[in-house]
């Protein structure tokens, strides 16, 4: 796989993206076409003839996709059955029985994904230490076969209880059933999650089979395609782990490409603080509907054990690790509105690409953030994408006045401006509030993080967020509108498992742990060997822990050989830093191990920039400077001009294909060797 | 705008202070949740976090607080400093505690914790206090737990800590702390528990005092009072939608758990007149010698904020001023204003109903507004015991979730926990059979338990445990003999009971009482389903076809209910 071109693809709500990257020629080029949501595959080869790429050229594929959370989200799934356990059909329906929102009378959340009629229960039975109390009945079994044939069922899943603690009777079930039905897809909750908790690792059996046979078909029908034109290499699809999986692993378990999206902007980022020596950095991506973020520390990130599809508030939860990565509805069409009671607020609602903020001229009423921008000076209407798209100031003029000022009684001269600015500034405060949560309420001080910020609104908010966030270094790198695909280029394979182990933290526990890890280590590369070439492999092991009586645990990694000690002395160094405090009379307890095995892919690396040349501003316009309150000029600078060693200082605005960086008062920027801005963030006397 | 900002502050302004507080209250929720110790606060999230003004009014509070905590119980506790120490004489550094029966009137579990915020490192008067209201799960008394089911005064319930400094100008307190590690049989978890609270507090001073000190404190001021302003114009244009009238509901307790078969009668009387809503809770039951009281702020108040909040402000972060419009007439001496010392220890005992209560009477003023009743019963089941392989002492306290009622647009949702409780989970089947030997054989939906109506109750649940060893069973179950109501013409849920099942003899109810159990015997938990919404004979026929599908509805249940043949 060494001597082709690496592609990424990223298909996304609005556009389809594509990296390729020539390693003869140490170079990448890129496009973008619009996302075909009849047929995902047309955008992508649209792709590929734009930058007249070969496919026998393709020697490894790297492809993430929203496809999974879409359709869970949208309900548009298998029609799939559950089998469990006699006496517990309804735990997928119970759940937890919490209620996110304690005053709503009415509150309700989102429906199972599998109704009650089609979920079956058997005769079997395992207690807590695994023992099997009754053997699945075969029999009772294969008359099941035939009443899911009969009604129509295309994905099975399978989750008993207590099976966390023994899978054998799972997989005998799930055997028999992929004998009788070989073409329905089967899944059981523990190849996915060998954590207890019934209800949430049914869900994440329910989910997984729910997506299967839409997964299945997708990825067979895009293999086929490639190779249909010669194209040798591989699929490998982007996890929400942070590492690319094998096209089978996808198939298997699908729910591992839950948050397949905007992981690969997650991995740039580390490689490229990496590269340019930073420790810990924050990655924050602003598209059209919503911000996302995420922390990295020399270079490895947080992970959720839990991912709610839907969200905390009515969705339900699946165990797949997820990059820690915190989202909210802050984005270029997020709509300014305000309430009966007149006061103003931004989002969660989103104008989107259709009919899209007021300026684009496509029907949109209601005032964006896109249009906030506009008026502030900061996005050149007539050179906005390209100038593929010239934007309609009046338009949003117009609308910012009949929907915002009038009715919030601000007239004067400057009136629209300063209802823009605050637009632009409550959406910063969101923003820096998704920051504060993957940072502060993570025991971390965001003073301390470089800032890397991409996607098409990235760049344009970086030095307000920082300055709200007293962050001093904003990086933005290469390309941000394509930053994400980019990311994907640099991926590894990995792949992870966890289990419950319970047990005070000991001679004897730390050694049962080992062994656990050592196993699970072992079955992971056993299935990736079946699946590719697996030369050598990386792995991490984790100890989950806690103190004893406490009810949640912290990640600590650990290696064989450990002692007790050492282990004890990484968990109280985590608490001590989440918590401010420790215990010291308290005894430690494992709860689970995870592992992770990593296996190091070639990637791209990135490209030096020439410092050769003296690039010039190519122009200048006003524009709105929060820090002075008032309209100043501001040089305009062409990015692709633009080379290494290159100082530049605020008020000032970089212009490229799909983004626009906005440097106020004070605000100065390096042009770095990799191509990257740093900007040195002006923090003192700036704010309100 | 930036001149002249006393008189009028700019929207944008008032928007970023008031996301801002409410993100400083969140956050130091979700750290409590990660650090604490025992379950009562981390699983069950019995806490509420809040900021205050330095008269002890309530700014706002965190989001997922549970409602229990809704009434002004952290003000109370401040005020109560206040009055004690004297408004003028805080230091930086300061941390107060309080579970005084007669300020709090909960049970003495419940401690409030708060500490002065400062712009600077000024001393005297503050800028506002930071409270954590937290359950300490042991605080003394003769009960484990310091909860039984018979105490007979508060002085049975634990230690009372009125009004003392933890911290005094930033000086840890050690004799307040070796008093605390000394009356509690936890010692090891509750003073976890109070570090998480004490970091909590620390945390949250230091977030407000930055948040102040960059936008100056006459603006702060000035956000609040506009945020208050809001927030109470919110809920005075929801009352005035309501008609004017005086509106009435009554509902009974089974008994109070020494006297059984003595209902005790709750009769409810509501006024909306203009923008303001009155609750007459004149007519509750008396005090009680049973440990099913509470105080004034801690009983009656908290009910009558908790159902305001259904009603008129679900949305609205909790605070101060949107409870101006609510009036609450309450004389001294009743279940819900008891005396300083009576016995509190299950004080919530009463409150599901009368909240459900105070929601039902306005069935003829709203009745797009209402719900069915919900099951309206902490259902609260207790094994304990010694674990035979271990030897050790076990209690598995668990409680049910039930169905909640039907609304004029939807069935009726759950199972939840009741109305006084929100983000609560329930503990999983796995985690109950890997620490206590006990075996689920079931844990389900229970058909026909949801009310029928044009709109049914969501159904209540089955839950059978058999025992793997000898061990004690301890129950307290309540309206079984008023079930959840229907409204608007719907019909009542069926009402929950536990039934135990001693090998070799016939079934036995046992919704309030204790036994002792041995292996092989089974005990049977079924929780209430919701009430009702309108008449069963409206019930779409697609409808109750799905109902029959799916299973909530058997066919008996819906010739019975439906008059299906």
């Amino acid at each position: 796989m060494s001597a082709g071109c690496v592609v990424a693809i990223d298909v996304g709500g609005t556009f389809t993206d594509l990296v390729a990257y020539l390693p003869s020629e140490k170079r990448s080029l890129s496009t973008k076409s619009l996302t075909t949501y009849d047929d995902f595959g047309r955008g992508i080869f649209d792709c590929i003839r734009k930058l007249a790429l070969s496919l026998e050229q393709i020697g490894l594929i790297k492809h993430g996709t929203t496809l999974v959370i879409n359709s869970l989200i949208q309900r548009k799934g298998a029609k799939t059955a559950l089998l469990t356990t006699r006496g517990f059909r309804d735990a997928l329906e119970i759940g937890r029985g919490n209620r996110p929102l304690p005053f709503d009378l009415g509150y309700r959340r989102h429906p199972p994904l599998i109704e009650r009629k089609l979920r079956f229960e058997l005769g079997e039975r395992i207690d807590a230490k695994g023992e099997v109390l009754r053997p699945v009945d075969e029999t009772e079994v294969m008359a099941m076969a035939g009443q899911f044939q009969a009604a129509g069922i295309e994905a099975i899943a399978i989750s008993f209880l207590n099976a966390y603690a023994n899978p054998a009777s799972e997989r005998r079930a799930a055997e028999l059933l992929r004998y009788a039905l070989p073409d329905v897809y089967v899944t059981t909750g523990t190849e996915l999650s060998a954590e207890w908790h019934e209800y949430e690792r049914t869900a994440t059996a329910a989910a997984n089979a729910y997506v299967g046979p839409l997964i299945t078909q997708y990825l067979g029908r895009l293999r086929t395609e490639f190779q249909r034109g010669g194209c040798r290499g591989p699929l490998m699809m982007m996890g929400s782990n942070g590492g690319v999986l094998t096209a089978e692993g996808a198939t298997r378990a699908p729910l591992m490409l839950v948050e397949s999206g905007p992981i690969g902007g997650c991995i740039g980022v580390g490689h490229l603080a990496a590269a340019l020596g930073f420790d810990q950095a924050i990655a924050f991506d602003m598209g059209g509907t919503t911000a996302k973020c995420a922390v990295t520390e020399n270079n490895v990130f947080a992970f959720q054990s839990t991912y709610f599809i839907g969200g905390y508030e009515h969705g339900f939860p699946v165990r797949a690790p997820v990059i820690d990565i915190v989202e909210v509805g802050a984005g270029g069409g997020s709509i300014g509105w305000i309430d009966p009671q007149k006061r103003l607020h931004v989002g969660p609602q989103s104008a989107g690409s259709t009919p899209g903020p007021v300026c684009y001229g496509r029907g949109g009423e209601e005032p964006t953030i896109t249009d906030a921008n506009l008026l502030l000076g900061r996005l050149d209407p007539v050179r906005f994408l390209g100038g593929e798209m010239p934007l309609d100031v009046r338009a949003a003029q117009r609308a910012m006045a009949s929907r915002l000022a009038g009715p919030l009684g601000y007239d004067g001269p400057d009136s629209i401006e300063q209802l823009a600015s605050g637009l632009v500034r409550i959406a910063v405060t969101t923003m820096a509030g998704a920051i504060r949560d993957v940072t502060i309420r993570r025991g971390k001080d965001s003073r301390d993080f470089v800032l890397i910020a991409y996607g098409g609104g990235g760049p344009l908010h970086a030095v307000e967020l920082a300055r709200e966030l007293d962050i001093r270094r904003i990086v933005i790198p290469p390309d941000p509108g394509i930053f994400s695909a980019a990311g994907m280029l640099m991926a590894d394979l990995r792949s992870d498992r966890a289990a419950t182990y319970l047990a005070p933290l000991g001679a004897a526990s730390v050694v049962t742990a080992s062994v656990r890890c050592r196993d699970l280590e072992r079955e992971i590369a056993a299935q990736l060997a079946k699946d590719v070439d697996v030369a050598g492999y990386t792995a991490e092991w984790r100890g989950e822990l806690r103190y004893v009586g406490q009810h949640q645990s912290l990640s600590v990694v650990f290696h064989d050989g450990d002692s007790v000690e050492t282990i004890r002395a990484a968990f109280v160094r985590a608490y001590v830093a989440s918590f401010g405090h420790e215990h010291p009379k308290s005894g430690i307890e494992f709860v689970g191990v995870r592992v992770n095995v990593t296996v190091g892919m070639e990637r791209a690396a990135f490209a030096e920039l020439s410092a050769d040349g003296a690039p010039k501003a190519t122009g200048a316009r006003d524009v709105y400077s929060t820090v002075a309150r008032r309209h100043v000029v501001a040089a305009t600078w062409q990015r692709a001009e633009l080379r290494a060693g290159l100082e530049i200082a605020g008020p000032a605005l970089v212009e490229e294909f799909g983004s626009t960086t906005f440097l106020d008062i004070g605000d100065r920027l390096t042009v770095g060797r990799l191509g990257e801005l740093q900007i040195d963030c002006a923090l003192n006397g700036s704010t309100a | 705008m930036r001149d002249g900002e006393s008189a009028t502050i700019d929207p944008v302004t008032v928007e970023i202070i008031r996301c801002g507080l409410l993100a400083i209250t969140n956050e130091i929720d979700a750290n409590i949740c990660r650090s604490a110790y025992s379950p009562i606060v981390a699983e069950y999230k019995d806490y509420a976090v809040g900021i205050l003004d330095p008269a002890g009014n309530l700014i706002c509070q965190c989001t997922g607080g549970i409602p229990i905590f809704v009434a002004d119980i952290l003000g109370i506790a401040v005020k109560d400093g206040l009055a004690i120490y004297g408004e003028d004489s805080w230091t930086p550094g300061d941390i107060v505690i309080t579970n005084h029966a007669g300020t709090i009137g909960q049970h003495l579990n419940n401690v409030v914790m708060y500490s002065p915020v400062f712009a600077g490192n000024e001393r005297g008067r503050p800028i506002a206090f930071v409270a954590v209201v937290m359950h300490w799960m042991d605080i003394g008394g003769w009960a484990i737990g310091s909860v039984s089911n018979n105490a007979s005064d508060i002085f049975q319930e634990g230690i009372q800590f009125r009004t003392v400094k933890l911290y005094a100008g930033g000086q840890r307190q050690d004799e307040m702390f070796r008093i605390i590690e000394y009356n509690t049989r936890f010692p090891e978890m509750v003073l976890g528990d109070v570090e998480s609270q004490i970091a909590g507090c620390k945390r949250g001073c230091k977030r407000v005092g930055q948040l102040v000190a960059r936008y100056g404190l006459e603006t702060f001021n000035t956000v609040v009072q506009t945020i208050w302003r809001q927030s109470e114009e919110a809920i005075r244009a929801a009352i005035r939608a309501v008609p004017d009238g005086e509106y009435l509901s009554s509902t009974f307790l089974d008994d109070d758990g020494i006297t059984p078969g003595k209902a005790l009668p709750v009769h409810i009387k509501v006024i909306v007149a203009g923008e303001d809503f009155t609750v007459d809770l004149s007519r509750l039951p008396p005090q009680v010698l049973a440990p099913i009281n509470s105080g004034a702020h801690g009983g009656g108040h908290t009910c009558a904020r908790i159902a305001f909040k259904y009603l008129f402000a679900a949305n609205e972060p909790v605070q101060e001023a949107s409870f101006r419009p609510l009036h609450v007439i309450l004389p001294e001496g009743t279940i819900l204003s008891a005396g300083p010392t009576a016995a509190m220890g299950r004080f919530n005992l009463p409150l599901p109903s009368v909240i459900d209560g105070i929601v039902r009477a306005l069935e003829s003023a709203i009745p797009e507004r209402v719900a069915g009743g919900h099951y309206g019963t902490f259902s609260s089941v207790q094994f304990h015991g010694r674990d035979p392989v271990t030897g050790r002492f076990f209690q598995c306290l668990d409680a049910g979730h039930g169905g909640w009622g039907a609304v004029a647009t939807a069935d009726g949702s759950g199972p939840f926990r009741t109305m006084a409780h929100g983000n609560t989970r329930t503990i999983p089947s796995e985690v109950q059979e890997a620490m206590f030997p006990l075996l689920i054989e079931e844990y389900g939906l229970r058909p026909d338990s949801g009310g029928p109506g044009e709109h049914r109750g969501g159904l209540g649940t089955r839950k059978r445990y058999r025992m793997r060893a000898s061990m004690s069973l301890l129950t307290a179950f309540e309206r079984l003999n008023d079930p959840p109501w229907g409204v608007c013409g719907g019909k009542p849920a069926q009402s929950g009971n536990v039934i135990v099942m001693h090998a070799g003899k016939d079934p036995e109810a046992m919704p309030k009482g204790e036994c002792e159990l041995a292996a092989g015997d089974e005990v049977l938990v079924l929780t209430g389903g919701g009430g009702g919404y309108g008449d069963p004979e409206h019930r779409s026929a697609a409808a109750l076809r799905e109902d029959l599908e799916q299973g909530y509805v058997t066919e008996d249940g819906a010739v019975r209910d439906y008059g299906c043949r």
